[in-house]
């Protein structure tokens, strides 16, 4: 193959924040956001998964999951949703000062979804605590206290609280990380890290990933606090 | 398609598109609004669980998209983005295909069959969609382990 | 036939000077190998712990070989033997193929390819090697602490439910070697995207490129739904959430689906790989274009898309719908089309090809053969009436190895021959690994025909004794004598590969006068992989003219007419040489 040399010049050195793979830093910042589509690709595939399986047994049980989904508390779901999609907003706006390299601006935006993240745990922390004082953890105890059921057949109450813990506990994991994550960031921007103030991509791929947390949360507060009577 | 990544170096800052303030703003009020209204349509009957289910489900896709297109950038984002964002939901929806199962089991060649099932029809999984009877609740259908 | 002399130590291309330090002696730290963000170096760690894993899930193969050689069985205990066949089932699948080609040839060859330094995600490269030594490890420790005995496929409710085994341990490793693939499979789709040199657009990419494109498709979309189903499993078994419980109205056939959504797509994750490699060694042993370089590259990505669409065959028997069984039993079908296309089109490129006959092309020869009667009976399994009388017997054991074992192993096994100058700068013995080529094709055609046979008669597979039906045993025998060669035959590459990193002669930059831009650099590559980035100026599979044949044709392309002007002789060349 009659490969001569590139006569592109290399920026080793150029740029603190160029990784020696690729050749410019365009190069570099499509490769992060196509490789951050990819996973949120598969993110949307594994929660997929799950939604699948909740919509079947809905379909199935539609009466008792209604009745077992009354013992929810909306004001709680409304409150959280109302918190996550403040900090989608926190987070874009983060991506925005980053992008004008702000570096007040954007710390005090991560702060603010941090806040409104630890929100989010500490109101889901109560409403889970309530569920187990219910007895409504699936599992051997389960509806040891009927009237809690709301006159759902308690197998299939034991399903959707299996749904709901299972899903609502992998997304509030995915807060978690979230936090770990932004925590992260917002240190890297306190101690003025070249490899964020001198480029945008780091906080902007926080600010895809938190996005997508907030995806979740938008199908799943509907799904699980809102059921319409059968 | 043939254009390879070096060679496209004329378009500079294509996804690096500044959202100014007043986008952002107003798409989470926005968003925020049609929050109101999921909660007031899961209160207001539209005719049918099914009807009242697609609407729910509609203003949660209007919901996510907003947060797609403005919040996540994508309106100013590179193509390939825009295709993965398509092929990651349709590939969900080809995933949904495995609900045409449950739909057509009950569409069985051979009327009654499903009644005549060993055990009195306590099958644990009804072969009719939707189950047109529950199971008894009894005591030691409760699980096993623990 | 050919004028290229057959041994390899003699190279007819003029091979570029050797640069002094690369990639396997610029740092003899352990560290420098643990932290490392060299694509190839991390294909080397795969290399190694791979074959480890190999080793182990062979160790399995061979007992359970041994175990049916009586009726009644004479080695194992039932309870043992389901615990057997299950880790040779989870390690092959989970740590065995999935990983092998992608991650060993595809980490290496990628972004030699392609003309770039590196993987777009180097760090993340290596984090998937962390991620599948971790999974590793634990499903290792889960089989030695006690074992797991529900086979690989998990089925609920056994595995939710009643088994006693270490299923949530090996479960979790499953789970985590599942991100391993991920973090693979975005690195491919993302390098194959934006790291390409310039001038290399993606019809001028080696058809292993789009192998593995297609690979990385496949696993992003189909591994997180087996994550998250088999996470499923976990949360039953850990935290009793009764996702799949069929006595509380769950639905365990659910599982099936999800499972198979990700599971079946997981079988083109291990074959599709081994085409792309199928496709380099027969253009590079033929010295010819492949034949219908485009209808290749595109089954490859019809395959991957196809392949999400034929799950519900291996569920004709688990109740479901026999409405959706049938369109699962057509679409299995179409699935025939893009795999014959290959087949076809590598028979093509081989007619009137200067075909050398050296040990990768042994190899792809046989895969050939193997991969059609494995894809040919394949069809006898997606017809719904006969899959009743064939699932789970052992003639769709020998269906699927010989795709597993015939197709990706040999594939393999070819392709670790055919980049091994390029992996070590070390040249293997070219004689016994031809005749160790010929051992691996009679080995496994006798292990895994017979079970064709006697699956065909009622085996069924999983099963420990068949004191039922003594007339099975002279295959099972014949079966066991098989599998005892093959056994050979991957012990003796594995020795005198090893012996040739310290023996062998040193393989300069173009040991097969290849095509391609890995065969650019040297043997073994620098650690940056070229001096300076490529420029891809002609087509891939563009051989140069070495023997008196090939420059007789070429010269002929080049006499045209006086009449015609500058611009069409070279349009004429240009034709030709396609």
């Amino acid at each position: 193959m009659a490969a001569i040399a590139s006569d592109h010049g290399h920026g080793h050195g150029h740029d603190e924040a160029l990784h020696h793979q690729f050749e410019n830093m365009e190069q570099q910042n499509d490769s992060y956001i196509v490789g951050m589509w990819t996973f949120l690709v598969t993110e949307v595939m594994f929660f997929g998964a799950l939604f699948l399986i909740y919509t079947l047994y809905r379909s199935m049980y539609q009466m008792d999951f209604f009745l077992a989904h009354e013992a929810l508390n909306v004001q709680m779901g409304m409150i959280n949703t109302f918190v996550l999609l403040f900090s989608s907003f926190t987070v874009a706006m983060s991506v925005r000062y980053a992008q004008l390299q702000k570096r007040g601006g954007v710390l005090a935006m991560l702060g603010i979804t941090q806040v409104c993240a630890l929100a989010f745990m500490v109101v889901k922390y109560f409403e889970y605590q309530e569920k187990f004082g219910h007895h409504l953890y699936p599992g051997p105890g389960f509806g040891s206290h009927p009237e809690y059921l709301h006159g759902a057949t308690p197998n299939f109450a034991q399903l959707y609280f299996g749904l709901y813990f299972g899903m609502t506990g992998l997304h509030g994991l995915h807060v978690v990380i979230g936090m770990i994550v932004i925590g992260y960031l917002m240190a890297k921007w306190w101690r003025n890290s070249p490899m964020v103030t001198k480029d945008y991509i780091p906080t902007e791929l926080v600010g895809l990933y938190w996005h997508f947390v907030d995806l979740v949360w938008i199908f799943l507060f509907p799904l699980m606090y809102l059921m319409p009577k059968p | 398609m043939a254009s390879t990544p070096l060679s496209s170096d004329s378009k500079h800052g294509g996804h690096s598109h500044v959202q100014p303030v007043w986008l952002l703003l107003g798409n989470m009020l926005w968003l925020m609004v049609l929050l109101i209204i999921t909660w007031w349509a899961s209160t207001f009957d539209f005719g049918n669980v099914v009807i009242n289910n697609v609407v729910a489900m509609l203003i949660a896709t209007i919901k996510a998209v907003f947060v797609i297109w403005i919040f996540m950038g994508v309106m100013h984002a590179s193509k390939l983005a825009k295709i993965w964002v398509v092929a990651g939901f349709g590939f969900l929806f080809l995933m949904f295909g495995i609900l045409g199962d449950y739909a057509t089991r009950q569409f069985e060649p051979v009327s009654g069959w499903e009644t005549n099932v060993p055990n009195g029809g306590a099958s644990s999984f009804p072969r009719q969609w939707p189950p047109q009877k529950k199971p008894e609740q009894v005591g030691e259908n409760f699980r096993p382990r623990g | 036939m050919s004028a290229i002399p057959a041994d390899p130590n003699v190279t007819a291309v003029s091979a570029t000077p050797r640069t002094e330090t690369n990639y396997l002696n610029a740092d003899w730290s352990i560290k420098s190998w643990l932290l490392t963000g060299d694509h190839k170096r991390i294909a080397i760690l795969y290399l190694v712990s791979v074959s480890f894993f190999f080793f182990l899930g062979s160790i399995a193969a061979g007992l359970i070989r041994y175990e049916l050689t009586a009726p009644a069985g004479f080695i194992l205990e039932s309870e043992t033997y389901n615990k057997v066949f299950s880790a040779h089932g989870i390690i092959m699948v989970f740590l065995f193929l999935i990983v092998a080609i992608p991650a060993i040839l595809g980490n290496f060859l990628l972004p030699l390819m392609i003309g770039a330094r590196d993987m777009a995600f180097p760090r993340l490269n290596l984090l998937s090697w962390y991620l599948f030594m971790a999974g590793g490890i634990l499903i290792m420790g889960g089989m030695i602490n006690g074992g797991v005995d529900s086979g690989w496929t998990f089925y609920v409710p056994y595995s939710s439910m009643y088994a006693n085994s270490n299923v949530t341990m090996v479960l979790t490793g499953i789970f985590i070697a599942g991100f391993s693939s991920i973090t693979t499979g975005i690195n491919f789709i993302v390098t194959t995207h934006k790291m390409r040199a310039p001038g290399m657009t993606w019809f001028r990419l080696p058809l292993m490129v789009w192998a593995l494109y297609a690979t990385g498709v496949v696993i992003i979309l189909g591994t997180p739904v087996v994550a998250v189903t088999l996470l499923c499993i976990i949360f039953e078994r850990v935290f009793h959430l009764p996702i799949f419980s069929a006595e509380l109205g769950g639905d365990p056939v659910l599982f099936q689906h999800l499972f198979w959504f990700y599971s079946h797509p997981a079988v083109y994750i291990m074959i599709l790989p081994a085409f792309g490699v199928q496709s380099e060694l027969i253009a590079n042993f033929a010295r010819k274009r492949v034949f219908g370089y485009h209808l290749i590259a595109f089954s490859s990505l019809a395959i991957a898309g196809l392949g999400f669409l034929v799950w519900g065959h291996h569920m004709f028997i688990s109740s479901e719908s026999m409405y959706q069984g049938v369109v699962f039993s057509l679409i299995s079908f179409l699935v025939a089309i893009p795999s014959a296309i290959k087949v076809f089109n590598w028979t093509a490129t081989l007619y009137k090809g200067n075909i050398r006959l050296q040990t990768p092309m042994i190899y792809a020869l046989g895969f050939i053969g193997l991969f059609t009667i494995g894809g040919l009976t394949g069809l006898f399994l997606g017809c719904l009436g006969t899959d009743v009388h064939l699932t789970n017997t052992y003639f769709i054991v020998a269906h699927f190895h010989y795709v597993m074992v015939g197709g990706a192993v040999t594939a393999f096994l070819g392709g670790l021959h055919y980049w091994w100058p390029k992996m070590t700068g070390r040249l293997y013995p070219e004689s016994i690994a031809k005749w160790n080529a010929v051992l691996v094709f009679i080995g496994f055609n006798l292990t895994f025909f017979p079970q064709f046979i006697v699956g065909f008669m009622g085996m069924p597979r999983r099963y420990h004794y068949y004191y039922f039906a003594p007339e099975f045993q002279p295959y099972h025998i014949m079966s066991t004598l098989g599998s005892t060669v093959l056994a050979l035959s991957f012990i003796i590459p594995g020795l005198y590969l090893t012996r040739s990193l310290s023996k062998g002669a040193k393989a300069s930059a173009n040991p097969w006068g290849a095509h391609g831009l890995e065969w650019e650099t040297s043997s073994p590559p620098p650690t940056s992989n070229f001096d300076q980035i490529p420029v891809v100026l002609d087509e891939v599979y563009d051989f140069d003219p070495v023997t008196e044949h090939e420059q007789d044709k070429a010269a002929q392309a080049l006499e045209v007419p006086s009449y015609l002007s500058n611009e069409a002789k070279s349009a004429e060349s240009e034709k030709e040489k396609r």
